[in-house]
């Protein structure tokens, strides 16, 4: 009998111990969400692709850390799978095809550099893949690209506030030059504040545009010189770029007010032109994460994105933070993961972010809410540091908050 | 148009393109020794420049012998690259060309993974502006110009009156009817690499404290670089130079009049126009 007993005790041991085998992994069956990552991670404006990059995996290994991603009754640990475009469209549109038919993703968080995101958006539109990115062409975002999102303010809602703040600051300001790459950010970002600058009466005296990659920039600003600009708008130079135009407009004899309308990552910017060079560039769209501006989220993640990289975040790197953390909380909202649920879900309401509370608007713009909006914080590099002067509403969240 | 302006054109056009006649000469040395095209030489520049870059701004040398060590840093590495890739390919020029072209890959996406892929500012040694009226000009721009100069006339008197100098030049000629003439044409190929990469370092050295640093940078230079010795003529110290300074009028001037996109298009419009009424190039050898 007890033989027997001991025998029964062995089978029912060896039974929980197989049922345990078999429910344990599935307990733990933890399905993996794929994301995208886009960017130039090499060339002259690689700061924007690593910004992103970093932004992404700060977000996910949050998440992972957690325990992983829950969406209705499934976990999901996020892997994210980057590609370098090096801001080339060709690449742009090889690396998205990638994504989508090879590497079966539904969810693009992160690309730089307007041409690029045309491109990509040739491949996600018609797959419906979710793309968020901080590209600035105006045409990036439409009725007819409902999967796309700006995460970042663009110059559309940067310019006209920027150039009216200057206007009723620096009174002494009449005539501007503007100067940014030959490209699509480039071209839209030069349109913006052509636009701006016009209809706030101010004199356009020069709108020169370049090859992305140009190092010596002494031909074109002996141009733009010439004409006596009192401040030179570096628009949309990524920051090496606008770096050395300040430092050889410096070598030049420019000793006049500078702009940096799409600046982002100062840092870099001052490291490249040098702090005199340097001195007094405002900037509407950076973001010191230091700032008693900025919402203390930003602070709290400008503190942990230093402690990891030992580097001082960018505007971008925040930006594509609070796409990934939307795009994430959008899916838990939804109960899924499949594109359209998720979509309808975060159009619905505004979501709590790392920005503070977004409001995703933009119609009057582009025909369809799809632009995050955000306070801008204007910006003036002072000893080579970034001090924040005022914080201005972009034209679109003021209405919306009226 | 203000004459001032076409002077501070003209000035702009010159003060870099003698940096790229320093590229340019180190690629036609190479090409008249080996008889190859190393579309690497680029690469050589890039080193320069990140050796100039770790002397100054990482371990806070002076500026001066910065530039000396990456120029002989450059020059060793070029040594290797002959030693162990160049000398089998002497004369394959397709061989070579090919190999050169993976040399580039390797050594661009090398630096990428070992510098990191953004531009490192260099400190300049060499602060302010000389004026003359309204035409202006950096200090620091001022002593590139003076260096490359300098760096071209050295290499003249080097190929012109040094003994190892005219043994380059006599196996650029006739390799076999040097070898007769007991030069050693293996030691001489590896000199005349090593000479011809230390001139890309040297320009990148050059031009490190004015641009940054980042890992694509010798593209650029080199592209330059061709158009400078196709214009000139493969192989002529003196066609480099003539082909370089009438690049940089074609470029300084025509910034004045097109667009940035356009002005890059001037060299190979004049490189189009030489290949089809002087296809040697102005100084080339039939």
């Amino acid at each position: 009998m007890m033989k027997g007993q001991r025998c029964h005790g062995w089978v029912l041991m060896l039974a929980a111990v197989l049922a345990l085998g078999t429910a344990a992994p599935a307990a733990a069956a933890e399905k993996t969400l794929e994301i995208g990552v886009l960017g130039p991670l090499s060339g002259g404006a690689a700061s924007y692709g690593v910004e992103l990059l970093r932004g992404a995996e700060m977000r996910s290994d949050e998440i992972n850390k957690a325990g992983g991603l829950k969406v209705g009754g499934d976990v999901y640990k996020i892997k994210l799978i980057a590609y370098d475009h090096k801001a080339s469209a060709a690449d742009a549109a090889t690396a998205a095809n990638k994504l989508v038919f090879q590497d079966k993703v539904k969810y693009i968080i992160g690309n730089a550099v307007g041409a690029t995101c045309n491109a990509v958006q040739t491949v996600t539109e018609p797959q419906k893949v979710m793309f968020a990115f901080v590209c600035w062409g105006t045409n990036n975002l439409g009725p007819d690209k409902p999967h796309s999102f700006r995460s970042m303010l663009s110059q559309w809602e940067a310019a006209e506030p920027f150039y009216r703040w200057i206007k009723e600051k620096r009174p002494t300001i009449k005539k501007v030059a503007v100067i940014s790459p030959n490209d699509t950010s480039g071209l839209d970002t030069n349109t913006a504040v052509v636009k701006a600058v016009k209809g706030l009466a101010l004199d356009l005296v020069s709108e020169e545009t370049y090859e992305r990659g140009t190092k010596d920039f002494y031909p074109i600003l002996t141009k733009i010189l010439a004409k006596k600009p009192d401040l030179l708008d570096v628009a949309a130079a990524p920051p090496a770029e606008a770096g050395l135009i300040l430092k050889q407009a410096h070598e030049l004899g420019f000793r006049g007010a500078k702009g940096w309308t799409a600046g982002v990552n100062p840092v870099t910017l001052v490291g490249i032109a040098g702090v005199e060079a340097a001195e007094g560039v405002w900037s509407p769209v950076n973001i010191n994460v230091r700032s008693d501006f900025v919402d203390p989220k930003v602070r709290k993640f400008g503190d942990e994105y230093e402690k990891r990289y030992k580097e001082v975040p960018g505007v971008i790197a925040v930006a594509n933070y609070g796409a990934f953390d939307v795009f994430t909380k959008a899916m838990q909202e939804a109960g899924s993961v499949e594109t359209d649920k998720v979509l309808a879900a975060l159009t619905s309401r505004p979501y709590d972010t790392v920005w503070g509370r977004l409001v995703i608007g933009g119609k009057e713009t582009y025909r369809i809410d799809r632009q995050f909006l955000y306070p801008m914080v204007i910006s003036e590099i002072r000893g080579g540091k970034i001090v924040d002067i005022e914080q201005v509403l972009p034209a679109a969240l003021k209405a919306l908050k009226k | 148009m203000p004459i001032e302006l076409l002077v501070q054109a003209l000035l702009n056009g010159f003060a870099l393109a003698l940096v790229y006649v320093l590229v340019a000469l180190g690629l036609t040395l190479i090409f008249s020794i080996l008889g190859i095209i190393n579309f690497a030489h680029g690469e050589f520049y890039m080193l320069g420049g990140y050796a100039t870059y770790f002397g100054v701004a990482v371990f806070g040398l002076h500026y001066v012998p910065t530039l000396l060590l990456a120029i002989g840093a450059v020059g060793l590495a070029g040594v290797v690259a002959e030693r162990l890739i160049f000398r089998h390919l002497r004369g394959k020029t397709l061989n070579a060309f090919i190999v050169s072209l993976g040399l580039l890959w390797v050594l661009q996406s090398g630096a990428q993974l070992t510098f990191g892929v953004l531009d490192k500012p260099v400190p300049s040694a060499f602060s302010g502006i000389i004026r003359a009226g309204r035409v202006i000009i950096s200090v620091e721009r001022f002593v590139v110009v003076l260096a490359a100069v300098g760096l071209i006339a050295v290499l003249y008197g080097f190929l012109q009156w040094s003994r190892v100098g005219r043994a380059m030049r006599a196996v650029a000629q006739d390799p076999d009817g040097a070898a007769l003439q007991g030069v050693n044409i293996e030691f001489t190929s590896m000199l005349g690499f090593a000479v011809g990469c230390a001139l890309a370092g040297a320009a990148g050295g050059l031009l490190a404290p004015v641009f940054a640093v980042s890992p694509p940078m010798g593209a650029l230079p080199v592209v330059k670089a061709f158009i400078i010795i196709i214009v000139g003529g493969m192989g002529s110290l003196p066609g480099a130079v003539l082909g370089g300074l009438l690049l940089g009028t074609v470029e300084g001037i025509g910034s004045l009049f097109f667009s940035s996109a356009a002005v890059n298009v001037l060299g190979f419009l004049m490189v189009i126009a030489v290949l089809l009424v002087r296809p040697r190039g102005l100084f080339g050898a039939a």
